[in-house]
């Protein structure tokens, strides 16, 4: 045997010793963290953040889903008869059937939805379990970040109630490692959803380290909203009534209404007095726009030059809506007969055609809510009609206006680096305070207290009248960043209900969801408002007939009542409930 | 195979992939016959006789077009001899008159007396029966007629005749039981199953490279010296976790003891695209529109439709511009205006084009004929103790598809030498470029370029009025929407990789009959690709998104190898090893927007905008495998052969209670005609049954960190803005991003084997059948979860269920001379499986949904019962004729007539989620591959046809060109739809919308037969005679021509049924998508082109 064969020896022998080392199977994950690694107050504070940043609707894997976003403008917004999915017909046509009342148990705009209030749900669920095994935080903290989970987790089993109805409940003791997350919808779930409410109310405190949590008054206003939706009244009105003496923002300051009422909806403005509580948006943040209401992001009118880059004329207002703002001598909406004849507009004028606007009176809230011809769109110019339209005849001619961020805004307050350029600051206002004291108001409509209902909405007209929050006319047409003059846009009159209310609940009611409206269009609540309200289908049914000629997609339109005031469970998710034996404990709603 | 190890002691030991220990006995025999023959040359030249002895020179070629090196040259009735080099050149001295006589295994021998030609061509005709060929298999190297497993040889001759670049498009129909479904683009990778479908994801079978884990697309082909299929458990289980999907062992060629030979091969050709799909006219399509409106009560009060295209009328009028694609105008239209054009930012834009009346052909605006060429120089040779090969390759192909391609550079260089008597060391280095940008193939829903190609308005124009691209979705998509313009937009794009693969080894005979190994090996790769999106003409900004990252892996792997053969007829050969494999990647990326220009020199990440739109990301994974490897060889008197191999790997991707396994194997064979009793029987030269069982595993499709629940948070999915801050700052967290299961282990098969291989009249007739039983339980899938559980994270790979494959592989070959001139060879292999799933734990069944977004449901379910990826919907069963039609028929959702029936399946009365069915199979009840080969004196003409039968395709674009508003229809709308006149049509009423009841929801309409036949290769070459070519120093020179893909025969209404299967993401509704999602058309890179080549084949 010479030093060769040695060498080789030696070799074989270093291989076999090293084979027996049998700790280089124990492979550590790289790139992401094991639990043990987040057991701890720094781990469960970022899955809390995590758990906020579901709010919105969006998450990076997930392909754009506009039926998740939080502002709910297609299930809130466009099914509640306030606006069309707009753009062009073969543009996402899948929202179209929602508009019509024809989904399928597949349509990926309720999957996303789906996905998005689930996906909530499981990483609140994720901050309880690991902060149940986390050391080094204080009981304090402890319990702040249970509540603060817990109001999460309320809140996004309640957006699935608004949408389903019956859903399932999920805990944070449901895991796949325990192997017991089959799980059923057979009952309403508005006791758990309480549950997680009330203790995040007894849990917090008013004041919080960030604007963007949730305090102890959001809690609250979530809770009487649970209430309102099963029609307890008599619950709701302590809750509301403490909002409206107590209640302060989580920034500490007392709610109140903002003076002018387009500050909701700038990004200037944001996390004012009157945010309740409000998806916080945000941009150039690495995110390549994910942050910035993503949900939304089609959602701008078509002009190139104008916000969101001119993608992608989506959510085109109704006329019914529009109708909506004519008022009397008195400043006061028609609530009966508002929608017998049209606010003149352009449908049908190219932009190079001349157009006067309608010359009525007018709630100034309109143009606040409704770009249209002739009326300065922000600090983007005059709206020019037609050409800011993807399609005029399909999506009429109206463009939205309260997600759109100014054009003195751009670029800071939002974001090309989406593909489009439509990530922006805005925030979703979940909950006003000027919906609080509507809620209230209907309280005590529904009590028998009707003229204090009065108060309420007058309280929220108010706001409205003041001159200074009116869209003004630019100094120079030629050039909207010079700035506005003093004069109102268009023929402006609003009032007070002067006028002591009769003792009739339903028109006090009725004057109320009108003032709804008014106030609180495309903010995604019509939908579930009606449908609690339970006229759903006739209001639903009385918009297909004032469209029946103009948009004849709509013709095969249909709203059944008993079926339609909820959507289909997606049929993926019902089909995943099945055990081995094939049984699917998620049971479809009925009708699909 | 044309091994001529067994003539050469060192290449036999160095037997390209393990350990060829165990020949041991016969190398030592060889060397000194071998020893014996240089001496009686040596004598013979010095010893000159007074004889006019004469340098007779030559080359020898095989029938099958191979230059044979080792043929044992001698001269009858004299003890003088030679053989012939690694060009298959040869000299000898001989006299007039002498008879020469060639013999070379897997040949007949041939004799020739020396008349007056100096110069020799010698055709040796190749057997079929290759029974002493030295075949490398699991780690050793066998002679054929000793395998007891089922292995498959393929000729790298047969490889090459089919000029697809990659090695994996070569070995369709050259195998029986392996499935190979590949797609016309450059480069790309393709399907390839053994035995049906093993698993739910990855069905790729384990490619050894001599002897290590490699990357067969980076191969040259001309590199091949040989390949094998292990086919059964007796063969690859001694691959254990690794060798479920079958084992694919490739050794690359070696020096040649000899003189410095020089060959190069080429080809060059021209692809065609196919005719495409043939489509209505402008003009026939608004027609369809405007009936569809009228139909679906889409009118005015005068019963007029109206579209912003086509005006408003009784009838559609095709306007003769369009202004951004929304609307339609008439020449004197103010608004066609030339003036008014623009698409600069900074002005609304106003794109006017020309309508195209005549239709614009946009598959043939995108498929253009290619070029493609493939050049291989390889100089080999080699000394007594060392051996060499150096080759350099270029492949340049490019495909029809605008700017896909594939060019790549290969260069090879193995060497061996002898060390000493007992040690022998040696490499095998490849160094491998590929450029191969890649195109997104697996959008959803049919949006991928090649389906948008299928789907585009045939009235839209490439360009407008100003030779400016049309945006063709829309305006604001930007000219990324024009799929001519993608094309040629991508045209800078990169997509690039550097590889260096190989291995070294060393061979030390330890003791008499124990050899032992090591090899160390491996791949280490680089990539680089960089994707740039221009901006819109509405002004949405360009971006550059680039990556780059390596990964690499090692094999070092240990074996001691005794072979004896004992007296009595005893032979015995055992090896024992140890293997350690090592994984590791990691990759880097990141983009930016807003570049000031779109010159593709400024295309660096730094020049991007420096506040906006600046993402990066990095990330790496790593894994480890530790086995031990035993294997047990008993022959008795060569006909009664015993074959054991057990396996331990040891996996880190696994928990440690399910991290090792054991993987045992054995086979049996039985040669009949080796016993007395069959010596009788002249016909049947050799028969040998087999029979193995054995288990195997696989572990792919599984993540390293599938054990682990993971957290981590990045700015677009976890990190939330809570301060308010609203720009530029944000606060971080977290989120699940993967679920973990440390309880799952790998998938185990089960997996018996009976086959037999037969010879028969002496190789005119050779057969071999094989029937398999795979037994594949704990197939690894991702688990499908309820969103309230998987949330956005990445569900844990579990032991999911059961699937069993069975079928019949049958291989007959045929061989003969009809005259002394003419030469024919038939080679035909059949394939067929069963595939059924047998068990799901846990599950009633897997959905998947086809790459589609579930908008209509999915696709695809797997069942217990049922083949993997059948597809389930509605059935079908024909077009509600008229109202009574409706009024008698089960409830169904939105029917009226002329829309579909669907099968009442549990006969209730109603139709609903309960009646889908599984009204599709993709899975083709049986496949061939027929290659004739036919040789007159030196022309030769083969041919190889392959066919697929029996399975069915959903064609997705097909079905949607149906729909009344598509933007394209296939003549069957004109002809075939339903209308008041016409109660019997096949094709749905013509409606504005879709209802349940049509189109929106997943139905068997789009279900069509996928059966074809197509052949691959039509070839015809000439071989110049070597008289003619000596003088100009040239040993060997063939030339070539070739179509490739002549024709196909099918009823398939599509582009190809060949369909590629791809992984598709689509993270919506919680579906599994993988490969076992097949069949289904989603604008596919069609396979059926015709290409033209011509080539040649020479040698120095």
């Amino acid at each position: 045997m010479n030093s060769r064969k040695l060498l080789l020896l030696f070799l074989t022998g270093a291989a076999i010793v090293y084979s027996c080392n049998k700790n280089k199977l124990d492979q550590q994950a790289l790139v992401s963290l094991d639990e043990s690694s987040i057991e701890n107050k720094e781990g469960v504070e970022a899955l809390l953040i995590g758990a906020y940043s579901m709010l919105d609707g969006i998450s990076a894997p997930a392909i754009l889903a506009d039926g998740g976003a939080g502002s709910n403008w297609i299930f809130g917004s466009v099914c509640g008869s306030e606006a069309y999915k707009g753009s062009r017909k073969d543009d996402m046509a899948e929202i179209t059937s929602l508009e019509k009342f024809i989904p399928n148990a597949s349509n990926p705009q309720l999957a996303g939805k789906w996905l998005a209030v689930y996906t909530g749900v499981q990483r609140t669920n994720a901050v309880l379990r690991i902060l149940k095994k986390a050391k080094g935080i204080s009981r304090a903290d402890s319990l702040r970040i249970a509540a603060e989970a817990r109001f999460l987790r309320g809140h996004y089993h309640f957006e699935a109630i608004k949408i389903w109805n019956k859903v399932p409940y999920v805990d944070e003791t449901i895991t796949y490692e325990a192997g017991n997350f089959r799980l059923g919808n057979k009952e309403l779930i508005w006791p758990e959803i309480e549950g997680d409410l009330k203790f995040a109310m007894e849990s917090l405190q008013g004041k919080m380290e960030a604007k963007g949590r949730a305090n102890k008054y959001a809690a609250e206003a979530f809770l009487a909203k649970a209430y309102l939706f099963q029609h307890k009244y008599d619950s709701a009105m302590p809750l509301l009534q403490d909002l409206i003496s107590n209640g302060t923002t989580a920034g500490g300051e007392k709610y109140a209404l903002t003076n002018k009422y387009q500050d909701n909806f700038n990004p200037d403005q944001k996390n004012s007095t009157e945010s309740v509580f409000a998806v916080q948006s945000s941009v150039n943040d690495g995110s390549g726009g994910y942050n910035g209401n993503l949900g939304d992001i089609f959602n701008y009118p078509v002009n190139p030059d104008g916000p969101g880059g001119g993608c992608c004329g989506f959510f085109n207002l109704r006329k019914y809506l529009v109708n909506h703002f004519k008022t009397d001598s008195n400043g006061l909406p028609d609530l009966y007969n508002f929608d017998v004849s049209d606010v003149k507009n352009d449908e049908g004028y190219a932009s190079a055609d001349s157009f006067t606007p309608y010359n009525g009176t007018l709630d100034p809230r309109l143009d606040w809510t409704v770009g249209r011809r002739g009326i300065p769109y922000l600090d983007w110019g005059i709206h020019p009609g037609y050409d800011w339209i993807g399609d005029q005849g399909f999506a009429g001619p109206y463009s939205p206006i309260k997600n759109i961020y100014y054009k003195s805004q751009q670029g800071h307050l939002s974001d090309a680096s989406f593909w489009t350029a439509g990530s922006t600051a805005t925030n979703i206002n979940l909950i006003r305070f000027a919906d609080v004291l509507l809620w209230y108001a209907e309280v005590h409509a529904q009590v028998g207290s009707i003229d204090s209902a009065r108060y309420y909405v007058n309280l929220v007209r108010e706001r409205a009248m003041n001159p200074d929050g009116w869209v003004h006319t630019y100094l120079d047409p030629a050039d909207p960043a010079h700035g506005f003059t003093s004069t109102p846009a268009a023929n402006y009159h609003i009032g007070k209900y002067e006028d002591p209310w009769p003792n009739d609940r339903a028109f006090a009611l009725k004057a109320i969801y009108f003032e709804r409206m008014l106030e609180l269009s495309l903010e995604g609540h019509r939908f579930f408002d009606l449908v609690r309200w339970g006229i759903a289908d006739t209001e639903i049914k009385a918009y297909f007939l004032h469209e029946k000629n103009t948009r004849t997609y709509l013709n095969d339109a249909n709203f059944t009542k008993g079926v339609n005031e909820y959507f289909p469970l997606p049929e993926a998710q019902i089909d995943l409930s099945a055990g081995p034996d094939g049984v699917r404990l998620l049971i479809q709603n009925p009708g699909y | 195979m044309y091994f001529n190890q067994l003539t050469s002691n060192l290449s036999s030991r160095h037997a390209p992939v393990e350990s060829a220990g165990h020949w041991i006995s016969e190398n030592r025999f060889q060397r000194l016959l071998q020893q014996t023959a240089l001496l009686i040359c040596l004598t013979c030249l010095v010893i000159r006789p007074a004889i006019a002895q004469e340098k007779i020179t030559g080359v020898v070629d095989g029938s099958d077009g191979l230059r044979l090196a080792g043929v044992s040259v001698s001269v009858k009735g004299s003890s003088s001899g030679t053989q012939s080099d690694s060009t298959g050149h040869f000299s000898i001295l001989a006299k007039k008159g002498d008879l020469l006589v060639f013999s070379f295994i897997g040949y007949e021998t041939q004799s020739i007396r020396i008349e007056d030609d100096m110069v020799l061509h010698v055709l040796l005709t190749a057997l079929v029966n290759n029974l002493n060929e030295v075949v490398v298999t699991g780690y050793v190297s066998e002679i054929a007629k000793n395998i007891s497993g089922s292995v498959a040889i393929v000729k790298p001759r047969d490889l090459v005749a089919v000029p697809a670049g990659q090695v994996e498009q070569m070995l369709q129909g050259r195998v029986a039981g392996l499935t190979v479904i590949t797609s016309g683009e450059p480069g790309s990778e393709s399907n390839i199953r053994l035995h049906g479908i093993g698993n739910f994801g990855d069905v790729t079978p384990l490619y050894i490279i001599d002897g290590v884990q490699g990357d067969i697309n980076s191969l040259n082909p001309y590199d091949i010296e040989s390949l094998q299929v292990l086919k059964d458990a007796g063969a690859y289980s001694i691959y254990g976790v690794r060798g479920a999907n079958g084992v694919i062992v490739i050794t690359t060629k070696k020096g040649k003891t000899g003189k410095p030979a020089i060959a190069y091969d080429a080809y060059v050709g021209e692809t065609f695209p196919t005719q495409g799909l043939h489509f209505l006219n402008p003009q026939q399509n608004a027609d369809i529109l405007w009936t569809a409106l009228k139909n679906s009560n889409q009118v005015d009060s005068l019963g007029y439709p109206s579209d912003p295209w086509y005006g408003y009328g009784p009838k559609p009028l095709l306007p003769d511009y369009l202004v951004n694609l929304n609307y339609g105008y008439p020449a004197n239209a103010a608004e066609a205006d030339p003036s008014l054009y623009n698409i600069n930012p900074g002005a609304p834009i106003y794109q006017i084009m020309k309508f195209s009346k005549g239709g614009t052909d946009w598959y043939h605006e995108v498929f253009k004929p290619a070029f493609s060429q493939s050049h291989t120089v390889a100089v080999s040779g080699g000394m007594d103790k060392s051996h060499y090969l150096f080759s350099f390759g270029y492949l340049d192909q490019e495909g029809t598809m605008l700017n896909t391609y594939l060019k790549r550079y290969t260069a090879r260089i193995n060497t061996e030498f002898a060390v000493d008597n007992f040690l022998r060391m040696g490499e095998n280095l490849q160094l491998v470029y590929r450029d191969n940008p890649k195109f997104e193939k697996n959008l959803p829903d049919y949006t991928n370029e090649i389906s948008r190609v299928l789907r585009v308005n045939p009235g839209i124009p490439v360009y407008d009025i100003n030779g400016a691209f049309v945006a063709v979705d829309d305006p604001n998509f930007g000219p990324q929407s024009n799929p001519v313009g993608a094309r040629v937009l991508a045209k800078n794009d990169i997509g690039n990789n550097w590889q260096v693969f190989g291995n070294a080894f060393a061979e030390l005979d330890l003791l008499k009959y124990v050899t032992l190994r090591s090899s160390f090996g491996g791949t280490l790769t680089n990539y680089n690709s960089t994707l740039f999106h221009y901006g819109s003409y509405a002004g949405s900004s360009n971006s550059l998104a680039e990556t780059s990252g390596y990964s690499r892996s090692w094999t070092w792997t240990n074996t001691l190898n005794f072979s004896r053969t004992f007296s009595h007829g005893h032979h015995l050969e055992a090896l024992l090893g140890l293997e350690e494999i090592s994984n590791y990647n990691r990759e880097l990326g990141g983009s930016r927007q807003d570049f000031i220009t779109d010159n593709p020199n400024y295309r660096f990440l730094s020049n991007g905008s420096p506040t906006l739109g600046i993402t990066n990301y990095s990330f790496a994974s790593s894994s480890y495998l530790s086995s031990f490897i035993s294997r047990l060889n008993y022959i008795y008197k060569d006909r009664y052969i015993l074959s054991a191999t057990l396996r331990s790997d040891g996996s880190s991707i696994f928990g440690p209670e399910n991290r090792y396994g054991w993987f045992p194997a054995v086979s049996i064979a039985w040669r009949m005609t080796e016993e007395n009793f069959m010596w009788a029987s002249t016909w049947l030269t050799d028969l040998k049954l087999r029979a193995s069982w054995g288990s195997t595993g696989f572990y792919g499709n599984t993540d390293p960190f599938n054990q682990y629940t993971l957290y981590n948070g990045n700015a677009l999915n976890a990190f939330y803005d809570i301060a308010g801050i609203s720009s530029g700052a944000i606060q971080q967290g977290f989120s699940i991003v993967r679920i973990g299961n440390p309880k799952t282990g790998w998938q185990k098969d089960v997996v018996s084997n009976i086959g037999l291989d037969a010879i028969l009249w002496n190789g005119k007739l050779s057969v071999t059948a094989d029937w398999y039983n795979k037994t594949s339980t704990g197939l690894l899938m991702p688990i499908p979860l309820p969103d309230y559980i998987q949330g956005d994270a990445t569900p844990p790979n579990v032991n999911i269920g059961n699937i069993r494959n069975s079928g019949i592989d049958l291989m007959l070959g045929s061989k003969g001379k009809i005259s002394r001139n003419w030469r024919w060879e038939l080679l035909v292999t059949f394939s067929h499986y069963d595939n059924k799933i047998i068990k799901l734990n846990n599950l009633p069944y897997i959905d998947a949904n086809g790459g589609q977004t579930a908008d209509n449901g999915f696709l695809v379910r797997n069942e217990v019962g049922y083949p993997i990826g059948s597809f389930f919907g509605y059935k079908v069963i024909g077009l509600f004729k008229d109202n009574e039609d409706v009024a008698k028929s089960p409830t169904e959702k939105d029917a009226a007539p002329g829309r579909f029936k669907y099968l009442d399946a549990n006969k209730d009365g109603v139709i609903n989620d309960l009646d889908r069915v599984h009204f599709g199979n993709p899975n083709p009840q049986f496949s061939i591959g027929i290659n004739i080969g036919i040789n007159y004196k030196n022309v030769d003409f083969s041919t190889f046809f392959y066919g697929s039968f029996g399975n069915d395709i959903y064609n997705g674009p097909g079905a949607a060109s149906d729909i009344a508003t598509s933007a394209v229809h296939r003549q069957r709308i004109l002809n075939d739809s339903w209308t008041p006149q016409n109660k019997n049509g096949n094709v749905p009423r013509l409606e504005a919308f879709s209802y349940f009841s049509t189109f929106d929801a997943v139905n068997s309409y789009p279900l069509e037969k996928g059966s074809y036949l197509r052949n691959k290769s039509m070839m015809m070459g000439y071989t110049f005679p070597l008289s003619s070519l000596s003088k100009i120093h040239i040993k060997r020179l063939r030339i070539y021509v070739q179509a490739v893909n002549l024709f196909t025969l099918t009823k398939y209404s599509g582009l190809d049924p060949e369909l590629y299967g791809y992984v598709s993401q689509v993270p919506l509704g919680n579906a599994q998508d993988s490969k076992s999602s097949f069949g289904i058309d989603k604008g596919n890179y069609p396979n059926n082109q015709i290409q033209l080549l011509a080539g040649l084949n020479l040698g120095f």
